[in-house]
C-alpha cells in the first residue's frame, strides 16, 4: 500500500468536516436522513426563515417555501434573510435565495402559489414532503391543511407554530411516530441472571485463587457476579437467591475478597441486583409487539415494523430476551480484562444478531418487503431495548377534560395556549386581526376564551384546590398568579402587537422548532408530544397534553 | 410603517429608542456570537463591537451561518460584521480580531459599554470577561452551550452572582510518569502524542521545567532522570528531522528511538512492571512486512477482540457503509504508514518554515492529527491499550464538543431577551446609563399594557425533560466567599512607567483610613496573579514603577489584608485617557474610595507566602476552595446551589451517551479501572470542566 493514499484515506472529506460537530450527536445515519429529507414550510415569516436557517445548516436534503406575499419594509426590518432591496419582490423567492448561501449541497424551491388553491386542487402535492412546518396560518386553512395531512395515515407529520410578541407554542400532528434510536438513558440487560455460555465458562474457569492480588482486584464485577451466583445455585439447591437472601448473598460476595480494599468486589455488591433480576423482554417493548403494524404485515409494512415483528420472533425463543447489546458499561478493570469481557459480548451479540438476521429474512420473504440494510438492522439491533412509538393527534381536536386538567397543573401555558387560540379564532370570524391596544378587540378575544372555557365545564369553582404538592415554577410561572389573571396577562400582552413576528422570538422558535423538526426526520430523540408554550416574558416553556 | 415597529411595539418606546446609543460588546463570533449579533441588530441595537480572535474553519460552517466556503480562514470577527452589516448598514459595527485578555481591554475600555454579551467557547476567557465587568460594573450576559444543553447568566456585580462564586472544576491532568511511562488508558497515549512527542519534535521545548516540577512534587526520581536522558536523546532525532534528505530515514530514526529502544530501556526499570504489564517494544521492519506479532501476554485477552477489531497485517477490514471515513479501524500497519506520512509532511513544512520555527498541535490541522493519531495509537499497541480511530483521536484530542446550529439559535435568543430585561430594568430604575443593582428575583406583578417590571432571570436549555424544554430561575446574590466579585475594586489611571508599586498603594491606604476616620493603615501583602510583589516585611519593590514590575496596562494589583479582617482590594490598572491628561500627577484615583467590607469570618485562610521568591497559589485561588456548606453559612440561598448542581447533572446525562460525569470523574482518578469508551467519554466531559461551552476552543 502506498503510504499517501493511506494518510488521505483516514482524513475526513469535506462534507465529514463541515458535519463534524453534529456527527458527534446524531450519526451518520442521522445525517443520511437528513439528506433525503424535503420539508415545506408555509410563509416566509422571520420565524419560518429562523427555522429554516437551522435545517438548511445541518444540511437537511431540499426545502420549499411556500408564499404568495411580496416582501414589506418591516419584513425586511425583522427577517434576516431578507435585504432592503427585497422589499415589493416574492418573500418566497427572497428568502430561498438568501438561504441557499448558507450551504451549497442544499436545494430550495420558492412556491409562490396560493395555498388555498393547493388544497383545493392538487393535496397529493403537500403528501410529497417528508415534513411540514406552517407558521401563524389562519385557522381557516391550517384546519383544512391538517386535516388533509391527517387523512392519508402515511402522510407528513405538521409542525403548527403560533406566535405573537414574546409569547409563542408549538405541537406536533403525527399518527405514530416510531423511534429506533432514543438516545434515552435505559440500560439493556447483560443477562448476569443467566449468563450465556461463553461467559458462564470464562467465569467458572477462571480460578480466582490463583490469581496474584493485582490481578485479583482487577476482575470485572460481571464475572465476580456470575461466579458468586453459580456458586450460590450450588449450594441452593439450584435456586437462585430471593429477595430475602439478599443480604447473605452480598456476604457471600464479600467473602470472596483477597484484600479489605477490592473495589471491583464492591462494585459487584452494589451492582448485585444485575445478578439477581431475572432478564425479560421490557414490558414497554413487549407492549409495542401488539401494535397493529406490528402484528399484521404487507408490503407496505415499514423497515421498523418489519423488524419488531422479527424481535417479537426472537424472543419467543430461548432465551427469551432481546438480543444481546455488545456494549458494556463502565467497569472497575484493567484494560487486557476489560477488552476479553468485551469480546465475549461481541461474539455473543453478533450470534444473536445473525440469529435476528435470519429470522427477519425469512419475515422480509413471507411480507414481501424490501430487504432491510444491514447498517439499519444493526442500528435496530443494538437501540432495541429502547425502541419508542409514539401516538399523535390530530391537530386542534381539543379534548374538555384534558383540558380541564391542563388548567389544574400547567395554568400559565394554558392561559397563553387560549390567548394565541383565541387571537386566531378572531381573525377566522372576523377576517382581520385585533387592532393593536384595541380594548373591543380585547373584549372580543376575552369572550371566546370564556366560552370556549364554559363549553368544556370550567367556572372559577372548578379550580383545583393546591392541596400541598409542590408545583413546578415553569408551569406557573415565577408569579403565583391564578388561571384567571394567567389568561388576561396572556391575552393583553398579545393585544399590544398581534401579529409582531419578533426577532429575537423567531431565533429562539426557530431554534426548538428544528431541532424537533430533526428529531422527526432522523427518528433519533424524543420529540415534544403536546403543544409547548414558550413565555419570553417570564422564560419558562411547558407542555400541555390537550 | 417604519421597519422596527413591531420591536417598539414590544420594547416600549422608551427602552426601544435608547436602543440604538446602547454600547454592547459581544465577545466571541462563533456559533453563539453570530446568531447573537444577528439578533441584537435585529432587536434594535445600534453600536456593536464584536471581537473574536479565531478564524473560519470547515467545520464552523454547520452552524455558523455569516460565513461561507470561500471565507475559510479569515477572522471571524471581520467577515460577520461584514456579513451582518450587509443586511443592517445602519448599525454601527465594530469588529474586533484580537485577543479579548490583551492588556488594551482594560477597565476603561470595558467601562464604555452598556452591556457585555459572552458568547465565549472557553473558561479561561470566561473568567476574564468576568472579572474585568465585575471590576468595570459593567452588566454581563454569560451564556454557553454544548450539544443540547445551553445556558444563559445575567451577572452584575453586587446584584446577583457572578461568574466565579461558584467554582468551577479544573480540568485534568495526569501525573507524568502516567503520561510518559506507563499509560493505562487512551487518553494518556494521546496526552504523550499531543503534549509530549509533538512539542518535542516540532514545538518548543519546556520539557526541563516539566520534569523539575514532577520532582518536586514527588515524582519516582529515578524514573524522571531517566526521562531526562530520553528528552536529551531527542534532541539528536528532532536535528535529523530537519537535515536528512529523504526524510524516510529520519521517520525510521524517530520510530525507532520513540517505539523500540525507550520502550526497551523502560523494561530495564523491572521494578516498574512488577504489578503492572509490561510494554512490548516494536519492531518496524517486521510490521512493515507483515510479519510482526505481539507477544501472546499481551494480546492474547484481546484476541477475540483483536480478530474482530484489528487484524494486524493486511489491513484488509469490512467496515459497514454508515461508517465514515475516519472512523475506520487502524491496523498497526496503517498507523506506522500514518506516521510515516504525517512526519514527512510536518517535517516539511518546518523545513519551509512558512509558520514559523515551530509547529503546534491543532485539532484541524490535518497532519497534526494524523500524526497524534498516529503515534499514540502505536504507542496503545505497545502497552495493549485499545487504539482508536482518528474520529475518536479528534475528539479527545482535540476536546471537541459537539455543537449544533438549534441550540445556539435558543440560547442566543435568550441573550438578547435577558440583556433586554437588564437594561430595562436600569431604566425603571434611575434611568441612568448603568443600571442599578436591581433586586433579585424582583418579583412584580405583569400589568397590562406595558408597566411590569421585566426580571432577569437565569435560563437553561435542558434536554432531561422534553416536555419543559427551557428551565429558569431567578437571580441568586453574590457568594459572600467570592475572590472575584466580593473584592473592591478601584479603578486606577496612571502612567505605569512613572507610578511607583509604593506611591500607589501609599494613596489608596491612606484615602482608605481617612474615609474610616483614622490615621493609622493596615498592614497588606501585595500581589499581581500569582506573584508576591510585597509584604510588610519585604518592600524592596516598592520603590519599582508598575512597568518595572510588569504591572502595567490591564493588569489587576490585589492587597490582601495581613489580619485577614477585611476583604481584598483589587487596582484595576489603566493608562489615563489622551482627553484626560493627569496634569503632572503619575496616578488618579476615583475621589469616592470606601473602606474593603469586613472579610466572612470562616473563609479559608489564604496562606501568606513563605518566600518572597517563590511563586505562591495566588489569594485568588485559595479564597476559591468554598464548599458546599458555605453558602449555607454565609446566607446564599441553598436552592440556587441545588438547582445548578441538577442542571449540570442534566448536562452529563444528556450528553448524547447517558454518563454520570460526576461519577465517572471518580472512576477516572482510579485509573485504568474502566472502560476505554467510559474513560474517553468521561475524559471529554472532564475537560471541558462540565462548563456548557460552545463549539472548537479558539482562544
Amino acid at each position: 500500500m502506498d503510504p499517501a493514499s493511506t494518510s488521505k484515506s483516514e482524513q475526513p472529506d469535506s462534507h465529514t468536516r463541515r458535519y463534524d460537530r453534529q456527527l458527534r450527536l446524531w450519526a451518520a445515519s442521522g445525517q443520511q436522513a437528513l439528506e433525503l429529507s424535503r420539508v415545506l414550510v408555509i410563509s416566509g415569516s422571520a420565524t419560518s426563515t429562523s427555522i429554516l436557517k437551522n435545517l438548511v445548516l445541518p444540511g437537511i436534503g431540499q426545502f420549499t417555501i411556500l408564499d404568495s406575499a411580496r416582501v414589506t419594509p418591516q419584513d425586511a426590518g425583522n427577517n434576516f434573510f431578507l435585504h432592503r432591496d427585497s422589499i415589493g419582490k416574492s418573500r418566497a423567492e427572497e428568502s430561498v435565495r438568501f438561504l441557499l448561501e448558507l450551504n451549497d449541497s442544499v436545494k430550495g424551491t420558492a412556491d409562490t402559489s396560493d395555498l388555498a388553491s393547493i388544497l383545493d386542487e392538487r393535496p397529493q402535492y403537500l403528501k410529497s414532503f417528508t415534513l411540514v412546518i406552517a407558521h401563524n396560518l389562519r385557522e381557516l386553512t391550517l384546519k383544512k391543511l391538517s386535516s388533509i395531512l391527517w387523512g392519508d395515515i402515511s402522510g407528513p407529520p405538521l409542525i403548527v407554530v403560533r406566535s405573537a410578541g414574546f409569547l409563542a407554542e408549538f405541537s406536533i400532528q403525527f399518527h405514530e411516530h416510531t423511534i429506533m434510536d432514543s438516545h434515552t438513558d435505559d440500560i439493556p440487560s447483560y443477562r448476569l441472571d443467566n449468563a450465556f455460555p461463553a461467559l458462564a465458562k470464562h467465569a467458572l474457569d477462571l480460578d480466582f485463587d490463583a490469581l496474584d492480588v493485582t490481578d485479583h482486584a482487577h476482575i470485572p464485577y460481571f464475572v465476580i457476579l456470575v461466579r458468586a451466583l453459580h456458586d450460590w445455585k450450588q449450594a441452593h439447591g439450584g435456586k437462585a437467591p430471593e429477595y430475602k437472601q439478599l443480604k447473605d448473598f452480598k456476604a457471600q460476595i464479600l467473602r470472596m475478597k483477597k484484600k479489605e480494599d477490592e473495589e471491583n468486589f464492591d462494585e459487584a455488591i452494589t451492582q448485585v441486583f444485575k445478578a439477581y433480576q431475572k432478564t425479560t423482554v421490557p414490558s414497554e417493548i413487549r407492549a409495542l409487539f401488539s401494535n397493529p403494524s406490528c402484528v399484521n404485515l404487507d408490503e407496505s409494512s415499514s423497515p421498523f415494523f418489519v423488524m419488531l415483528h422479527a424481535l417479537d420472533l426472537f424472543t419467543r425463543k430461548e432465551p427469551y430476551t432481546l438480543p444481546l447489546s455488545p456494549k458494556l458499561p463502565d467497569i472497575k478493570s484493567d484494560t487486557v480484562n476489560y477488552i476479553h469481557l468485551q469480546g465475549l459480548y461481541k461474539a455473543q451479540a453478533n450470534a444473536e444478531k445473525a440469529e435476528f438476521t435470519r429470522i427477519l429474512e425469512e419475515v422480509v420473504a413471507k411480507a414481501g418487503v424490501a430487504p432491510v440494510p444491514s447498517s439499519v438492522i444493526d442500528e435496530f439491533v443494538r437501540n432495541c431495548h429502547q425502541l419508542k412509538i409514539l401516538k399523535g393527534k390530530q391537530w386542534d381536536q381539543d379534548d374538555n377534560s384534558a383540558l380541564l386538567e391542563a388548567i389544574a397543573t400547567n395554568p400559565a401555558q394554558v392561559g397563553t395556549h387560549l390567548a394565541l387560540s383565541a387571537l386566531f379564532a378572531f381573525e377566522a370570524a372576523h377576517k382581520r386581526w385585533p387592532l393593536p391596544g384595541s380594548e373591543a378587540d380585547l373584549a372580543v378575544a376575552q369572550e371566546w376564551i370564556d366560552a370556549k372555557l364554559s363549553a368544556a365545564g370550567w367556572n372559577e369553582e372548578s379550580v383545583v384546590q393546591d392541596d400541598g404538592t409542590q408545583v413546578d415554577e415553569a408551569a406557573t410561572g415565577p408569579q403565583s398568579l391564578t388561571f384567571r389573571e394567567h389568561v388576561s396577562n396572556a391575552m393583553g400582552e398579545i393585544i399590544r402587537a398581534p401579529t409582531a413576528d419578533l426577532p429575537t422570538t423567531a431565533a429562539l422558535l426557530g431554534g426548538f422548532i428544528a431541532q424537533e423538526a430533526i428529531k422527526l426526520i432522523t427518528r433519533q430523540y424524543v420529540p415534544i408530544n403536546g403543544v409547548c408554550v414558550i413565555d419570553l416574558i417570564s422564560s419558562t416553556t411547558g407542555t400541555i397534553k390537550i | 410603517m417604519p421597519r422596527l415597529s413591531h420591536c417598539q411595539a414590544i420594547l416600549g418606546p422608551e427602552l426601544f429608542s435608547k436602543l440604538p446609543s446602547t454600547r454592547v460588546l459581544i465577545v466571541g463570533a462563533g456559533g453563539i456570537g453570530c446568531e447573537l449579533v444577528k439578533n441584537a441588530v435585529l432587536a434594535g441595537f445600534g453600536d456593536i463591537t464584536l471581537l473574536d480572535l479565531d478564524t473560519i474553519d470547515l467545520s464552523n460552517l454547520n452552524r455558523q451561518f455569516l460565513f461561507r466556503k470561500k471565507d475559510v480562514k479569515q477572522p471571524k470577527a471581520i467577515i460577520a460584521a461584514r456579513t451582518v452589516s450587509a443586511f443592517n448598514p445602519s448599525c454601527k459595527l465594530t469588529p474586533i480580531h484580537g485577543n479579548i485578555k490583551d492588556p488594551e481591554y482594560d477597565v476603561t475600555w470595558f467601562k464604555g459599554f452598556h452591556i457585555v454579551l459572552n458568547a465565549l467557547d472557553n473558561l479561561d476567557a470566561r473568567r476574564h470577561v468576568n472579572r474585568m465587568c465585575m471590576a468595570a460594573g459593567t452588566p454581563l450576559i454569560e451564556s454557553g452551550t454544548a450539544g443540547y444543553l445551553g445556558q444563559v447568566q445575567p451577572l452584575l456585580k453586587d446584584a446577583t452572582e457572578c461568574f466565579d462564586c461558584v467554582p468551577k472544576p479544573t480540568p485534568k491532568s495526569f501525573p507524568v510518569c502516567t503520561i510518559r511511562s506507563t499509560p493505562s488508558a487512551p487518553i494518556h497515549c494521546i496526552v504523550w502524542a499531543k503534549s509530549y512527542l509533538f512539542p518535542q519534535l516540532f514545538g518548543e521545548d519546556d520539557d526541563a521545567s516539566d520534569l523539575d516540577a514532577a520532582a518536586a512534587s514527588g515524582e519516582n526520581a529515578i524514573e524522571i532522570d531517566n526521562l531526562r536522558q530520553e528528552a536529551s536523546a531527542f534532541k539528536v532525532v528532532r536535528a535529523s528531522l530537519l537535515s536528512l534528505d529523504p526524510t524516510d530515514v529520519a521517520s525510521s530514526a524517530i520510530f525507532t528511538k520513540v517505539f523500540t529502544h525507550d520502550i526497551e530501556r523502560l523494561l530495564t526499570m523491572s521494578d516498574m512492571w512488577r504489578s503492572r504489564k509490561p510494554p512490548v517494544p516494536l519492531d518496524r521492519d517486521s510490521i512493515l512486512a507483515g510479519a510482526f506479532s505481539l507477544l501472546p501476554a499481551t494480546v492474547a485477552p484481546s484476541a477475540a477482540d483483536a480478530s474482530a477489531k484489528h487484524s494486524t497485517t493486511n489491513g484488509s477490514q469490512s467496515h459497514s457503509s454508515t461508517k465514515l471515513k475516519d472512523q475506520k479501524d487502524l491496523t498497526l500497519r496503517d498507523n506506522v504508514l500514518l506516521f510515516d506520512s504525517s512526519l514527512k509532511s510536518l517535517a516539511s513544512r518546518l523545513k519551509l518554515g512558512r509558520e514559523g520555527k515551530v509547529l503546534a498541535f491543532d485539532k484541524d490541522d490535518d497532519d497534526a492529527l494524523d500524526f497524534v493519531t498516529a503515534t499514540s495509537n502505536l504507542r496503545a499497541w505497545a502497552y495493549g491499550i485499545t487504539p482508536l480511530t482518528r474520529w475518536e483521536v479528534k475528539e479527545m484530542a482535540g476536546n471537541i464538543i459537539p455543537a449544533i446550529a438549534t441550540t445556539n439559535a435558543v440560547i442566543s435568543g435568550l441573550i438578547v431577551i435577558q440583556a433586554l430585561q437588564v437594561l430595562r430594568s436600569g431604566l425603571a430604575s434611575d434611568g441612568a446609563t448603568h443600571i442599578s443593582p436591581n433586586t433579585p428575583k424582583a418579583v412584580t406583578p405583569r400589568h397590562y399594557p406595558e408597566k411590569r417590571l421585566l426580571a432577569a432571570r437565569n435560563v437553561f436549555l435542558q434536554g432531561g425533560r422534553p416536555s419543559v424544554p427551557l428551565g429558569s430561575f431567578g437571580t441568586v446574590p453574590p457568594n459572600a466567599g467570592c475572590s472575584v466579585c466580593r473584592e473592591t475594586y478601584i479603578h486606577v489611571q496612571c502612567d505605569p512607567g512613572r507610578v511607583t508599586l509604593g506611591t500607589l498603594v501609599d494613596a489608596v491606604l491612606t484615602a482608605e483610613a481617612s474615609a474610616r476616620g483614622r490615621e493609622e493603615r493596615r498592614e497588606i501583602s501585595v500581589y499581581e496573579a500569582d506573584r508576591v510583589l510585597s509584604e510588610p516585611d519585604w518592600d524592596e519593590n516598592l520603590h519599582r514603577t508598575l512597568a518595572d514590575l510588569g504591572c502595567g496596562k490591564g493588569k489587576f494589583i490585589t492587597l490582601v489584608d495581613e489580619d485577614e479582617v477585611v476583604g481584598n482590594v483589587a487596582l484595576a490598572i489603566s493608562e489615563s485617557p489622551a482627553t484626560h491628561p493627569l496634569q503632572g500627577l503619575p496616578y488618579r484615583l476615583p475621589v469616592d474610595i470606601h473602606p474593603p467590607p469586613l472579610r466572612p469570618a470562616r473563609l479559608p485562610r489564604s496562606s501568606p507566602p513563605s518566600s518572597p521568591l517563590k511563586q505562591i497559589t495566588s489569594p485568588v485561588k485559595a479564597n476559591q476552595k468554598r464548599l458546599l456548606a458555605d453558602s449555607e453559612i454565609f446566607g446564599t440561598p441553598v436552592n440556587s446551589s441545588a438547582k445548578r448542581v441538577k442542571t449540570t447533572h442534566l448536562v452529563t446525562t444528556l450528553n448524547g451517551d447517558a454518563v454520570d460525569a460526576d461519577v465517572d470523574m471518580m472512576k477516572i482518578q482510579i485509573g485504568g479501572a474502566m472502560s476505554p469508551t467510559e474513560a474517553r467519554e468521561a475524559q471529554t466531559l472532564e475537560e471541558e470542566g462540565l462548563v456548557m461551552v460552545e463549539g472548537p476552543a479558539g482562544f
